[in-house]
C-alpha cells in the first residue's frame, strides 16, 4: 500500500506542476551542489563521477517528492541505495587496508576501529562515571578508516538528531536500507500477526546493553549482538569466542534484516532489536516535527497501521491521533492513507490546517542532512563499483 | 494565528536553519565539545600513559602504567612495554627490564623480530619478581598478554599476578 503515490485530489495547495516542483526543488538543489563540490574530490576520477551521479539522484527524487506529493516511495530508493553502498564502500576500504574484514587486535590497540553511531548510547553511562570511553577507538582524527574518529561521529550525529530527530533512522542511518529493501520485495506479507509486545524489544535490549556495557567495561552491542557487523567489519575469530560473537552476528543478521522483512514486511531489526533506534526514540520528544492523525477525516481502516514498517501505530494511537514515539517519518503511513488523514505537523498548530507546509519545512531538513550525511556514503560506495569494474 | 503555531513554525524554520549550519559550524562546533570533555579511551586498549622510557643501544623501551580492570572487565591487570623503533631492534631481542624503576630487574622478555611485518609474533617472558606473571610462547591472546606490531613499535603486553 505505501508503494503508491499519492493522488492529490482537487484543491490541493501541494505543488503539482513541473514548474513549481522544479521551483520547490531549486534549494535542494543549490544545496547538492555545495555538498558534492568538494576540492578534495577533484583528485579521484571516480569519485568525481560518483558525486555527480548521486547529486542527481537526490535532486530528482525530491523532485518526484515534491511532484507527486509521495514521500515514502521516493525517500526508499534512496534508503536502500544507501543501504546497500554503504557495505560496499566500506568493505572495500577495509579490505584494501588490511585485507580482511575481521578487525585484528592491533588495530584496537593503535584507535584504529571505526566508530559508527551504534554504541554511542552505550558509552555514555561509562563515560559519566569514569570519564572512559569504553571503546577501541580514537577520540580525534587519526583513528577510523575516515580517519575521523569518535569526536567527529559523536558530532554529525548530535547535529543531525537536533535537525531531524528520530528522522535519523530515515534519513541518515546506512543500515536500515538493507532490510527496508528486503522489506519491499514481496506484495504482501506472509506473516501478519506479530505479537505487539515485540515492539518493547528495542528498549529491552537497549537497557540490557546500557547496564552490561558498565558492568564489563565493553561495547557489548558490538562485541555480541550487532547484525550490521556481517556486513561491514566483526571480530577477528582469534578464539572460540570470537567464532561464537561473529556465529551471533550472522545468525541475527539473516534472521532480522533479510528473513524478517522479507516474510512480515516490516523493518524488523529496527522494530524489535534495534537499541540506538530505541535511544533515538527519545529525541522525537525534542524534534517539533511529527505526524498527526486527523480524526475527522479518518474512517478508521488501519491501512497506515499496515503500512507502518515499524509498527508505530496502533489503534490505540490512531484513536487519539498520534503515531508512538518510536515513529521514524519515514512517511508510510501518510502515502498510505487513502483520505489523507495521516498528515505532517508541526507542533503547537493545528492538525491539518497546513500539512504541505509542515512536510516541506521537515523535508528541507531531513532532505538536507541526508543529501549531506547519506549523500557522501551513497557517492563513496557508488565510486568504490566504478573503481572496480571501470 | 495562536501564540503556540507561532512558536511552532519558528521553531521549525529555526530547525531548517539549523540544518543549514550543520556542515558549516554545528558539526565541527558539536566535534570539539565532545572532544573537549575531557574523556579517554580506556586503557585496556589504549595501554595506559608511558611513565618511563629505557634506553638501549639502538632503541627504546616505553614503559606504560600498569592497568587494572575496572568493574567486572573480563581481562586482566597488565603492564604494556613498547620496543622501538622496530628497524633499529635485532633479530632477536631478549632485555631484562626493571619494569616498576625500583633499580631491581623485573622481568626477561624475548622474542624474535621477523624482517616481514605480517609474520606473528610470539613472546616469552620469564617473571623475576613475582609481581609479573610469566608467559610462554604467546601471541596475540587477550588485550592483557599479548605481543603486537602497532605502526613502528613492538608491544608486549604483561600480566601481573593477582594480589
Amino acid at each position: 500500500m505505501a508503494t503508491k503515490a499519492r493522488i492529490w485530489k482537487p484543491g490541493d495547495t501541494v505543488p503539482r506542476t513541473i514548474g513549481r516542483s522544479l521551483l520547490l526543488t531549486l534549494p535542494i538543489a543549490l544545496w547538492s551542489l555545495l555538498m558534492f563540490a568538494n576540492p578534495q574530490r577533484q583528485s579521484n576520477r571516480s569519485l568525481q563521477i560518483a558525486s555527480v551521479i548521486t547529486s542527481i539522484f537526490m535532486i530528482a527524487l525530491f523532485f518526484m517528492m515534491m511532484r507527486t506529493g509521495s514521500t515514502y516511495r521516493w525517500r526508499r530508493w534512496f534508503f536502500v541505495a544507501l543501504g546497500i553502498l554503504f557495505p560496499v564502500g566500506f568493505i572495500h576500504n577495509v579490505m584494501v587496508m588490511r585485507g580482511t574484514m575481521g578487525i585484528p587486535i592491533e588495530e584496537m590497540i593503535a584507535g584504529r576501529t571505526p566508530f559508527c553511531y551504534l554504541p554511542i548510547p552505550l558509552l555514555i553511562l561509562p563515560a559519566a562515571f569514569t570519564k572512559t570511553l569504553v571503546f577501541p577507538g580514537s577520540i580525534l582524527p587519526g583513528g577510523g578508516m575516515s580517519g575521523a574518529g569518535m569526536a567527529a561521529m559523536a558530532g554529525v550525529w548530535l547535529a543531525i538528531t537536533l535537525v531531524v530527530g528520530k528522522g535519523w533512522c530515515s534519513y541518515a542511518c546506512f543500515f536500515g536500507g538493507i532490510e527496508e529493501g528486503m522489506a519491499s520485495v514481496p506484495t504482501r506479507a506472509k506473516l501478519r500477526r506479530i505479537d505487539p509486545r515485540w515492539r518493547y524489544g528495542p528498549w529491552a535490549v537497549l537497557l540490557v546493553m546500557v547496564l552490561l556495557s558498565l558492568a564489563l567495561f565493553e561495547p557489548a552491542y558490538c562485541l555480541w549482538l550487532c547484525p550490521f557487523k556481517a556486513v561491514s567489519e566483526y571480530v577477528a575469530a582469534r578464539n572460540t569466542v570470537g567464532m561464537v560473537q561473529n556465529g551471533i552476528f550472522v545468525v541475527l543478521f539473516g534472521g532480522l534484516v533479510i528473513a524478517l522483512p522479507l516474510l512480515t514486511k516490516k523493518r524488523t531489526q529496527c522494530a524489535f532489536f534495534c537499541p540506538f533506534g530505541a535511544f533515538q526514540s527519545i529525541f522525537n520528544k525534542t524534534s517539533v516535527f511529527d505526524l498527526k492523525i486527523d480524526r475527522t477525516r479518518c474512517s478508521p481502516c488501519v491501512l497506515c497501521k499496515t503500512a507502518c514498517p515499524t509498527m508505530s501505530l496502533t489503534d490505540e494511537s490512531i484513536a487519539r491521533g498520534e503515531t508512538l514515539m518510536s515513529c521514524m517519518k519515514c512517511g508510510a503511513c501518510v502515502d498510505a492513507c487513502p483520505k489523507h488523514a495521516v498528515v505532517w505537523h508541526i507542533k503547537g498548530t493545528e492538525v491539518a490546517t497546513r500539512p504541505e507546509r509542515a512536510r516541506l519545512l521537515f523535508l528541507y531538513a531531513a532532505w538536507g542532512m541526508a543529501v549531506m550525511f547519506a549523500g557522501s556514503i551513497i557517492a563513496q560506495g557508488l565510486a568504490t563499483i566504478l573503481h572496480v569494474l571501470v | 494565528m495562536k501564540l503556540r503555531a507561532k512558536l511552532g513554525y519558528t521553531a521549525a524554520g529555526m530547525t531548517v536553519f539549523a540544518a543549514l549550519l550543520v556542515p558549516f559550524l554545528l558539526y565541527g562546533l558539536f566535534t570539539k565539545g565532545f572532544a573537549a570533555l575531557g574523556l579517554h579511551v580506556d586503557e585496556m586498549y589504549s595501554g595506559g600513559p608511558k611513565v618511563r622510557t629505557v634506553q638501549t643501544a639502538g632503541y627504546s623501551i616505553d614503559i606504560h602504567r600498569p592497568v587494572f580492570p575496572r568493574m567486572l572487565q573480563r581481562e586482566g591487570p597488565f603492564v604494556q612495554l613498547d620496543w622501538k623503533p622496530v628497524s633499529a631492534l635485532p633479530a632477536h631481542v631478549s632485555d631484562v627490564v626493571d619494569v616498576d624503576g625500583d633499580g631491581q630487574p623485573d622481568i626477561r622478555v624475548s622474542f624474535d623480530v621477523p624482517r616481514d611485518a605480517k609474520t606473528p609474533l610470539r613472546v616469552n617472558v620469564e617473571a623475576l619478581n613475582p609481581r609479573y606473571e610469566a608467559m610462554r610462547n604467546v601471541g596475540k591472546e587477550k588485550f592483557s598478554r599479548l605481543i603486537v606490531r602497532v605502526d613502528d613499535a613492538i608491544l608486549v603486553r604483561v600480566p601481573l599476578a593477582h594480589p
